[in-house]
């Protein structure tokens, strides 16, 4: 894997800034605000998009603020410059979901994927506008998801990840039904600037725990044990170094504005007095694709391939990992150049540690 | 087992978790078999044959991170 590829597999797009909670860790500025994308940006992005997906599975990703906050209407009229080869999904946080939603899900043919952190006592960073919790309202909109019987993935999100909680949250998610399963270890990002840092043995012993948790009853395609599995399986087999992509995938994010930010959403509407804005252009003065060739021009961007390439050199789970996102580098450390950070240690290191452990520890007896 | 923390001496030899991988091969293969044990039970389709009913799923296959990209992809996905 070298630099960045030109040719993106999805798209992230805000179709508006606003969510209706107000989530303890949130990373997104700009969150209360309505600021909505008009429909001249889908429409630059759809013309731009649509080699790509003639040429293989293309996505799109409508996340926000909150998606549905935008409303039926105006999510229509953005869906609607996209051709038929366009997958579509949204990252929800559920509390609007209805079957008035479903039924615009189902239209459409929008794969859903819901943001909930386990059960209601592990929903206290998840609040409204008005601080109370948001664990009913987010319920209430995955059993409009289940009466209509639209399959669904969930991410949770981690603030402590440590023995006993990962074998809870694993229960939970196959009461709740989900498909697909992906943990999300708090990060220090955006404007959520709550420490990561957590003793090695909690964090590996907690992903060591979801292992046996999950092996039980291994109904949900749990993003982080399965990848784990594809990179151990790849080193067996001896061709692990086939395993990541020939070039790092440019994640365009597309803001409702119609700015580009490339490889970490998060970055979107920050500032720094080094970087900019993290911008690599805007599409409605200039084609996605010709934006994601110059993408080396962004002197972040070239920054950040050079802590790709530190990563490389320095850490041994490169290969399980592919470097430390951007997003976390510049939060958590303040350049783009450096390599290991919490996010690192916290959900490759010691996921990949946890899984060891657990193999480590449940080796077949002879007999 | 403490984290790995040298460098990846990637012209000397093996690399310190290649190294930890090998040595716990065997249970490493018998979570392995199980996990592709479990991807047929829930009838996960590939690349070749997503044209399938199960097309439509959330799920797809094992190299669903790549088959249906969204935030389940691992490299550098947003969260």
């Amino acid at each position: 894997m070298r630099g960045i590829s030109a040719a993106p597999t999805y798209v992230v797009m805000q179709p508006t800034t606003l969510c209706n909670l107000d989530c303890s860790y949130c990373y997104l500025p700009f969150r209360q605000a309505d600021r909505r994308m008009p429909v001249t940006v889908a429409q630059a992005v759809a013309a731009s998009v649509a080699p790509f997906a003639r040429s293989g599975r293309f996505s799109v990703v409508w996340h926000g603020g909150e998606p549905l906050a935008a409303g039926r209407e105006h999510l229509a009229a953005l869906l609607a410059p996209f051709g038929p080869g366009i997958e579509h999904h949204v990252q929800t946080n559920a509390t609007l979901i209805d079957d008035a939603w479903c039924a615009f899900f189902a239209e459409h043919e929008i794969r859903v994927s819901v943001s909930v952190d386990g059960p209601a006592a592990r929903n206290g960073d998840r609040i409204t506008r008005g601080g109370k919790p948001a664990y009913d309202r987010i319920m209430r909109g995955i059993e409009a998801l289940r009466r209509h019987d639209i399959p669904f993935s969930a991410l949770c999100v981690v603030g402590e990840p440590r023995p006993g909680v990962a074998a809870e949250l694993y229960e939970y998610f196959l009461g709740l039904g989900c498909d697909v399963l992906g943990i999300n270890v708090e990060e220090l990002e955006g404007v959520n600037t709550r420490a990561n840092g957590h003793a090695a043995a909690d964090v590996t012993a907690f992903w060591s725990e979801l292992v046996t948790a999950w092996r039980r009853d291994p109904r949900i395609h749990l993003r982080e044990i399965e990848w784990s599995l594809r990179y151990v399986a790849a080193v067996l087999d001896g061709n692990a170094d086939d395993l990541l992509p020939r070039r790092l995938d440019p994640i365009p994010t597309v803001a409702h504005d119609g700015s580009v930010v490339l490889l970490s959403p998060e970055l979107a509407g920050f500032h720094d007095p080094r970087y900019g804005d993290f911008t690599s252009g805007n599409v409605l003065t200039t084609p996605l694709a010709e934006i994601l060739a110059g993408a080396a021009a962004t002197p972040w961007i070239a920054e950040f391939v050079r802590g790709v390439e530190a990563c490389r050199v320095t850490c041994p789970y490169f290969g399980f990992c592919g470097g430390a996102h951007a997003a976390n580098r510049y939060f958590e450390r303040g350049r783009f150049d450096i390599t290991e950070t919490d996010h690192c240690r916290n959900s490759k290191i010691r996921l990949l540690e946890g899984v060891l452990d657990h193999a480590r520890d449940h080796q077949p007896t002879a007999v | 087992m403490p984290e790995i923390t040298s460098p990846r001496p990637s012209d000397l030899g093996t690399d310190p978790v290649t190294a930890r991988v090998r040595d716990t091969r065997a249970g490493l293969a018998a979570l392995i078999a199980e996990a592709e044990s479990a991807r047929r039970q829930r009838a996960e389709g590939t690349s070749e044959d997503e044209n399938t009913e199960d097309g439509g799923s959330a799920v797809c296959a094992w190299n669903h991170f790549e088959n249906i990209p969204t935030f389940y992809n691992w490299n550098n996905r947003p969260r």
